[in-house]
């Protein structure tokens, strides 16, 4: 089902340093030797971002993967990077705290990929992104400099703040041994509100009217396309009476057992005059919808593999699989949810619609299609709106390009390869598959 | 070089540029350019120009890049740590001129503004739209969106709803060679490194910030305003502890010792009680329908931690008399002493206890009166130190007193500021935080944005900042 690190990228081996000392020195070592280098953290995403080309030596961070302090009374947690989310969260839960960011394969995920790749979940309407929660790290270098920025405590001003320099840096400024996070209290209650969606003009109604509602939900799910048709979940709730029906709206509401209560109450206020029946979720389909939202962007279509094993280079694979990110203003997620469709019928989204960030999953995309389609249509529609497209994993390796992946280049292009060269002179950290050129 | 005559033909420039109006050159003129609110060191720069748009401020930097002059750029110079200050004189950008609120959204949740909006006027700007931006420096009258993002500032509603970085989308920013950039912008997660992180709270040194998009914040539904008030101080920083640990976030949580209460008492008439050796000022906020029950909680667990009294703001008119105590607080030190110094450090919220006794102690050790109001449920202290400077040797014990204080904060696994910034005033603390490679990482970002070091010079790196200044005095008149 899943691949290993060396089918992914081009191994000549694999170390995992038991500290950050010695990862100092496999890094030392690596620069002085001119050898790529390849962090792994779970291992769950190494196929995103551009592929690797150049031979080099996967850094595991397996055995970096200890809480070193946490003063729950002071809602910090200092951990190693290679903890696994799902390690991190249970240590949390049992002081009654979280980190709510959400992602997908929490068991394998480690906490170092998910600040490298900004990774998000459904949570991010009302807790923000790992961005906000990383308030001191500790990163080696791509010459094998230990450094850190911030702190252990919450407010801090001193000096640079590496990071969120380090967030989404897809390991390229350098390896993220240590993060100290702020926390957040598990709320006591929460629960699921859906209703069907009768066309994309209700939908952008809906949306626009959850701006100005009173209630305030901590995820805007909207849900459209095959992969949501047969959700069990879902089921229940009764189709539209008229329209072509277009997917299925899902509100998260969280808080005291009281202000949920309100919350669902008022939430059915404003969409019946809406006209839209609001069904609150039974505990446990909301239990098993809440995974599915986690988990969308990774789960493969019917127990199959959704991609294909990588493919040997300039073979392409026909009716490759692709799973790409749109982020636009909220007001044209509907927009761009038509567009995907038209491009690609067979197309399931799921999107974090009061964020404007779609995450789209197109089990077929034609060969040749990426260029076309993609490159042709879809990106410079949302490049045209302030936004941007990237693709988070897609089998068709030899139309991977930078484009393709990463969009346009941003204006601050030149900038940021001036801070990667500061901090990976030799370009040896994850080489050519970030933005970089 | 820097010969009249050069600057002459550099203000020149600057006028074909953003107008006669827009360039003071005279001495007498730029007296009040030479220090921000950290007022012991004092320079006037050697021109400043005020620009009206990005445009404008891109080709003012070209020229001064042209003359190799530095570069302060500056908001409504409210800064506490001396980020204004013109350190060996150069060009100082203004952005006050630069006041438009550009757009507001509401649907998709965000506002651009240019730089030198009022925090305030944001504000204003969005009254009745059910919106806020919610960053709000005590200073937010006066201050700046830019100099708020130069700065990353907080506030005391940061405890719950987060510092400046966690409100800002996008920036569009003029680099130290005239190159215009944008980075962020109105859709979220734009590929790439985040330089929008990279910049905020970069005070000057990196860019200057010409457009900010910032996030908007439905306002909460309600909220309940209490004052709980304590026989001694372990008992209010107990309860913040136990009201976090018990999973409530509270909007702020706010403290006074007895010290400052006197002095907000003669100024503001409350009803503060002058015996108590601390009061909390505590402010939840959310859905109507949990308000009540939350506040009881809170008022619940400051009786069982030894509070002898818990009331509650009965309207809008005693919750606003409570803030204005709070905000206006150093308003009120003049009636304690001649002079004052703020100090601006962090612990964990869990040392509170340990620092304020330590406080205390140092104040006693170098025989100096210390009061203290601030932003106690983030750990945020600002002891204020009194004296009297035609006492001779008080300004020594007042440095001695602070930089005690400071280090404790380090020692406690703390911050040597919390919103005020390095600037000037602190880069001496800044190899007791870091290691010398984490200042050379620093350097390192520095490198790449501003290669040549032009832009806000000898400013928060004691590296780029060994410009052979001594503190003197003691620093900062005003904080919160
Ligand atoms: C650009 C991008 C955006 C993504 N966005 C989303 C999203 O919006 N929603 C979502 O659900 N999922 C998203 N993902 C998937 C996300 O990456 C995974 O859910 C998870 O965070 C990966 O964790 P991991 O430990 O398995 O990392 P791995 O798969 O082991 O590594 C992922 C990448 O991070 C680097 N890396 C790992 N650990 C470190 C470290 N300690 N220091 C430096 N670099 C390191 C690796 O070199 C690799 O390039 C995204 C992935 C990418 C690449
Ligand atoms: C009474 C009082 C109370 C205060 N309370 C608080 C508080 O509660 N929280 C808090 O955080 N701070 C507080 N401060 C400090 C100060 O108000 C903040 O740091 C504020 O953000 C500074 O804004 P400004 O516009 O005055 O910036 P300035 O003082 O003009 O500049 C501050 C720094 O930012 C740089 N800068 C300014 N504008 C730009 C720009 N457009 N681009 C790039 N760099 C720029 C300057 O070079 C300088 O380094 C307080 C100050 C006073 C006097």
């Amino acid at each position: 089902m899943s691949h290993t690190a060396s089918e992914l990228l081009p191994l000549t081996g694999t170390v995992a340093p038991p500290d950050s000392a010695a990862l100092a020195g496999a890094l030392r070592q690596a620069s002085a030797d001119g050898t790529p280098l390849y962090p792994i953290g779970g291992g769950t995403s190494l196929d995103y971002g551009l592929p690797a080309r150049a031979p080099g030596l996967g850094l595991s961070l397996a055995r970096l993967d200890r809480i070193v302090d946490y003063p729950a009374r002071d809602m910090t947690i200092t951990v190693e990077a290679g903890i696994k989310m799902s390690v991190l969260a249970a240590a949390l839960a049992e002081q009654r705290q979280r980190l709510p960011v959400d992602v997908p394969q929490a068991e394998r995920a480690t906490l170092g990929g998910v600040i490298a790749t900004n990774a998000s979940g459904p949570l991010r309407y009302g807790h923000g992104t790992i961005r906000d929660y990383v308030i001191g790290i500790s990163v080696v270098d791509g010459r094998g400099m230990e450094f850190k920025g911030g702190g252990r405590v919450v407010k801090n001003v001193a000096g640079y703040d590496f990071c969120k320099l380090l967030v989404g840096s897809l390991g390229t400024i350098g390896v993220i041994t240590q993060a100290t996070l702020k926390v957040k209290p598990l709320p006591e209650s929460s629960a699921l509100v859906a209703c069907r969606l009768r066309d994309h003009e209700q939908a952008e109604q809906l949306l626009a009217g959850l701006v100005a509602s009173r209630t305030s939900p901590t995820a805007i799910e909207l849900l459209a396309g095959p992969a949501w048709e047969d959700e069990p979940a879902l089921e229940p709730i009764e189709p539209a009476q008229t329209g072509s029906g277009f997917g299925q709206l899902v509100i998260a509401l969280e808080g005291t057992a009281v202000e949920v209560q309100s919350m669902t109450a008022t939430l059915a206020d404003e969409w019946r005059a809406f006209g839209v029946a609001a069904h609150v979720l039974p505990p446990e389909r909301a239990e098993s919808l809440w995974k599915r939202l986690r988990e969308f962007p990774a789960a493969r279509e019917g127990g199959q593999p959704h991609f294909a094993p990588k493919a040997p280079q300039n073979e392409p694979v026909p009716n490759a699989g692709l799973v790409a990110k749109i982020n636009v203003p909220a007001s044209r997620t509907i927009e761009m949810i038509r567009l995907a469709g038209e491009i690609q019928p067979d197309c399931s989204v799921q999107a974090h619609a009061g964020n404007g960030v779609i995450v789209v999953r197109m089990p077929s995309f034609p060969s040749g299609g990426i260029s076309r389609l993609w490159i042709g249509r879809l990106q410079p529609a949302a490049q045209q709106v302030g936004g941007s497209a990237v693709i988070l994993s897609c089998s068709q390796v030899s139309e991977l390009t930078r484009q393709a992946v990463w969009g346009r280049p941003a204006q601050a292009a030149m900038l940021m390869e001036a801070v990667h060269r500061q901090f990976d002179p030799k370009n040896l950290l994850n080489p050519g598959r970030f933005v970089y050129s | 070089m820097r010969s009249p005559t050069t600057l002459a033909s550099l203000a020149d420039e600057l006028r074909a540029i953003v107008g006669q109006s827009g360039v003071l050159h005279a001495g007498s003129d730029l007296l009040v350019f030479e220090c921000d609110g950290y007022q012991i060191e004092k320079n006037s720069p050697d021109i400043a120009a005020f620009p009206r748009s990005t445009d404008e401020v891109a080709r003012v930097v070209r020229a001064a890049a042209r003359y190799e002059i530095p570069i302060v750029p500056r908001g409504a110079g409210t800064s506490l740590a001396g980020g204004c200050l013109p350190v060996g004189g150069g060009l100082m950008i203004v952005l006050t001129r630069m006041k438009r609120i550009l757009e507001i959204n509401l649907r998709d949740r965000y506002a651009v503004v240019e730089p030198g909006v009022v925090n305030a006027w944001l504000n204003q700007a969005l009254a009745g739209t059910g919106y806020h931006y919610a960053p709000d420096p005590s200073s937010q009258g006066a201050c700046t969106i830019g100099g708020n993002v130069a700065t990353n500032s907080g506030g005391p509603h940061t405890l719950k709803y987060g510092v400046t970085v966690n409100h800002v989308l996008g920036l569009e920013a003029v680099l130290a060679d005239g190159r215009v950039i944008q980075c962020g912008g109105p859709a979220e997660d734009s590929p790439g490194l985040d330089l929008v992180g990279a910049l905020v709270g970069s005070e000057g040194t990196l860019a200057i910030v010409a457009k900010i998009w910032v996030r908007l914040t439905r306002n909460p539904q309600g909220c309940r305003t209490m004052l709980a008030v304590y026989d001694t101080i372990d008992e209010a920083t107990d309860t913040i502890s136990q009201i976090i640990g018990a999973g409530i976030i509270p909007a702020a949580i706010e403290m006074m010792d007895q010290g400052i209460i006197a002095a907000v008492e003669q100024a503001y008439h409350f009803g503060f009680p002058l015996d108590a050796q601390a009061v909390l000022l505590i402010e939840v906020d959310g859905l109507e329908a949990g308000l009540d029950a939350q506040r009881d909680v809170v008022a619940e667990l400051c009786r069982q931690c030894g509070a002898r009294n818990v009331q509650f703001a009965a309207d809008a008119t005693e919750r606003q008399l409570l803030w204005k105590s709070r905000k206006q607080a150093f308003g009120a030190i003049g009636r304690l002493s001649p002079n004052y110094c703020t100090q601006d450090g962090v612990v964990p919220r869990t040392k509170l206890p340990h620092i304020l006794r330590r406080i205390l102690a140092i104040g006693e050790k170098h025989r100096v009166r210390i009061v203290n109001v601030f932003h106690a449920g983030d750990g945020n202290i600002h002891p204020i130190i009194l004296y009297d400077e035609r006492e001779p040797g008080a300004i020594e014990r007042v440095l001695q007193a602070s930089g005690e204080i400071l280090d404790e904060c380090i020692h406690c696994g703390g911050s040597v500021t919390g919103e005020h910034g390095i600037g000037v005033e602190k880069i001496r603390y800044m190899a007791k935080m870091f290691t010398a490679d984490d200042l050379a990482a620093m350097e390192h970002l520095r490198t790449a944005f501003n290669p040549e070091n032009r832009l806000n010079p000898c400013k928060m790196l004691p590296t780029a900042g060994g410009c052979g200044m001594e503190q003197i005095r003691p620093g900062r008149r005003a904080a919160l």
